[in-house]
């Protein structure tokens, strides 16, 4: 099931750009994180060097990733669990669904995970008539707004506090006041009450632990622990690789992912759960399932200069720094996995180099989300090689294709070229003011209406050097 | 092992270049935080003075108590401040060695393995406050670990808006590698069933990056650290 959406690339950037408000909330929220992750890797120091501790770490999981997702499941199933491979979107929904029915839930729980939109779990199980509830702020903000997110760390933050006032008013059914403390206190109590009486929690997973069969969680609201803690079954969702070995090496995931998403040494809540609940205990979840989903990794895995693209963990650092992202927002993606990291993965995921292809565009290949990303994925030259190869493909635009081939023809030819540009020259004198083309005619005024063409000078190099000599 | 596991794992295996899953542990070269993490010294005070910094900066308390006396005296003057009506404590061997509040005229709630789960999942609903006992405290982070499992429920943590942790100050360590250290030595089976890293109250930036303590968990945690050295 792939949602593809109705604009192309091009008019969903159009439209992010012209969302006014909604730059500006992001280029706050993206001017601290980044501020705060700066300050946070110059406080711990060695910055660099624990970069490419996490770096080899992730390179060496998933070079193994076959063994080590093995040991992982033999150990949940040491410790009570049970574990579902799940090739595909289709399957893991289904595998939900039954655990879901099995246990006659009329309404799941779920903390913030990603892979749980990239597999449109929420649809399916409203559709079965069981009521899923997001319970991170944003998320829930989201869910009652009928919204995608826009950040993968903060995931509202294109919608003010008015905004949210309102979708809490109407859940309320009189006026919520908009201040920060009102509107928190609101989610807690409706939320509290949900967590109270559900029948299923569902979580994502941000590193499983071979070695244990443990997963771990990472939040700051508390919302995974009280999914985790208070129904009796728990699903968890993990892209198949999202493992790391031991606890030794979580350490040092742990070490960079807080800083680099918010630049908290660690967050509110790191939970670690190794096990279902011994017989005396009394919470936590007494049946455990944990999925473990390919849906399209595995063809990111063959491939040699792509592969690198799976040791992500997810912080969001290259949203922040990206000047592109901070221009068109969220939504212009279309994706569940936004930003740079998200340009990179969705084609592959999906593998459409044609329409999702068009992300690689989304970049002005500055190299920002490879100097931030904490486990050193050099994520624009992935860009660009995905540009590469979707020209290899014949995916580029006739008109590009078109523009290349002559300019290929003329380069050619001394004469030609010149010729041409001599053309070109005078051509473009209704339209050149003060040196630049302001507004030029089709096909130039895809640029022109963005920006200014610089005019072609009268005199080329070739007459220059020739007067010079 | 389940045909589609088989499968699954063998389509991975093919995508690295090999016919079968690996079945031997792989070489490694590098395991782990960096050497200079691993190496580095700290002065016999530092974990406390850490931690110390580390939690009031996310507005934690922190207070050394030189005796069990002082550390109830401390529990009690807190409570009587934030007027709790309700405890919920771990029914915890080391905890109740040191804390005692069956005097204090509180209603007193312990999270027992012989009660009702239904009954004391309501009673931290309900109470002002949980205390727990932290195996492990990390002073680079201001960190305490909860080791749940019977008669120390995840909940007491979590549901109350106050989170009081009490441990003693042999608890404290410099860094998490201690704890992974042990816990890999502990072996998967005597693991408890979930370990919980708490930094501060629960905190949310959500709307407008505006700043929010309290959203689904404690709006405060405290601690009381026990001078046994």
């Amino acid at each position: 099931m792939e949602h593809r959406p109705d604009l192309h690339l091009r008019d969903r950037a159009r439209n992010g750009v012209q969302d006014t408000q909604m730059r500006q909330a992001i280029q706050k929220a993206v001017d601290r994180l980044s501020s705060n992750k700066a300050k946070a890797a110059q406080e711990l120091g060695n910055w660099d060097a624990w970069r490419e501790q996490g770096k080899r770490i992730r390179k060496h999981t998933i070079e193994n990733l076959d063994y080590y997702l093995a040991q992982l499941a033999e150990n949940v199933r040491k410790s009570g669990g049970f574990v579902h491979f799940v090739p595909t979107a289709a399957e893991a929904r289904q595998v939900v669904l039954d655990i879901c029915k099995k246990h006659n839930a009329k309404m799941v729980i779920k903390s913030k995970s990603m892979v749980s939109e990239e597999i449109h779990l929420n649809p399916a199980l409203e559709h079965a008539g069981i009521e899923a509830v997001e319970t991170d702020l944003a998320e829930y903000i989201l869910q009652l707004a009928g919204e995608p997110p826009s950040h993968i760390i903060v995931p509202a933050i294109h919608k003010n506090r008015r905004q949210i006032a309102e979708l809490f008013s109407k859940v309320a059914g009189h006026p919520v006041e908009s201040d920060t403390p009102s509107l928190t206190a609101f989610a807690r109590k409706i939320l509290r009450k949900k967590f109270l009486t559900a029948d299923v929690g569902i979580t994502g997973c941000n590193f499983a632990v071979a070695q244990t069969g443990s997963v771990t969680l990472v939040t700051n609201e508390g919302n995974a622990r009280l999914t985790t803690s208070l129904p009796k079954v728990l699903i968890s969702i993990m892209g198949m690789e999202r493992i790391v070995p031991t606890f030794e090496d979580l350490e040092v995931l742990l070490t960079l992912l807080p800083r680099s998403a918010t630049g908290q040494k660690l967050t509110s809540y790191v939970s670690v759960i190794n096990k279902t609940r011994n017989v005396d205990e009394k919470d936590g979840a007494k049946e455990f399932h944990l999925l473990i989903l390919d849906n399209g990794r595995s063809r990111m895995l063959e491939d040699d200069e792509f592969r690198q693209a799976l040791h992500c963990i997810r912080c969001g650092a290259c949203f922040n720094v990206c000047p592109v992202y901070r221009q068109i927002g969220g939504h212009a993606y279309a994706s569940v996995y936004g930003g740079p990291i998200g340009s990179v993965i969705t084609p592959l995921l999906l593998n459409d180099l044609d329409f999702w292809g068009e992300l690689a565009y989304a970049s002005s290949l500055c190299a920002a989300c490879s100097s931030s990303c904490p486990v050193k994925i050099p994520l624009h030259d992935l860009l660009l090689a995905l540009r590469h190869r979707r020209a290899e493909a014949g995916y580029t635009p006739f008109l590009e294709k078109t523009a290349f081939n002559l300019w290929r023809r003329f380069f050619k030819l001394p004469a030609a070229y010149k010729f041409a540009m001599k053309m070109a020259s005078i051509g473009q004198k209704p339209f050149v003011t003060n040196g630049f083309i302001k507004a030029g005619p089709p096909p130039l005024s895809n640029w022109t209406n963005s920006r200014y063409f610089p005019a072609l000078p009268g005199e080329t190099f070739r007459d220059r050097w020739r007067e010079k000599q | 092992m389940a045909i589609d596991e088989r499968n699954f794992l063998k389509t991975i295996a093919k995508s690295l270049g090999r016919t079968e899953p690996l079945a031997k542990a792989p070489k490694r070269n590098e395991a782990g935080p960096p050497s200079f993490w691993q190496e580095q010294k700290f002065e016999a005070n530092d974990p406390f003075d850490f931690f110390k910094k580390n939690l009031e900066a996310l507005t934690g308390r922190v207070e050394l108590a030189a005796s069990a006396d002082e550390a109830n005296r401390i529990i009690e003057d807190w409570l009587r401040e934030l007027k709790a009506q309700s405890v919920i404590m771990w029914d915890h061997p080391e905890l109740k060695k040191y804390i005692k509040l069956e005097m204090s005229g509180i209603k007193l709630d312990y999270w027992s393995p012989s009660r009702d789960e239904n009954q004391l999942v309501a009673a931290a609903e309900q109470a002002d406050v949980g205390i727990t006992w932290a195996d492990y405290a990390i002073g680079y982070s201001g960190t305490v670990a909860l080791l749940c499992g019977p008669g120390k429920g995840r909940s007491v943590s979590l549901l109350p808006h106050t989170h009081i942790a009490v441990f003693l100050k042999s608890n404290l360590v410099p860094t998490m590698s201690s704890i992974m250290h042990d816990l890999t030595r502990f072996g998967t089976e005597k693991l408890p069933s979930v370990i919980d890293f708490i930094t501060g109250p629960s905190r949310t930036s959500d709307i407008e990056m505006d700043l929010s303590i309290g959203v689904h968990g404690p709006f405060r945690v405290w601690t009381v650290i026990i001078d046994d050295q």
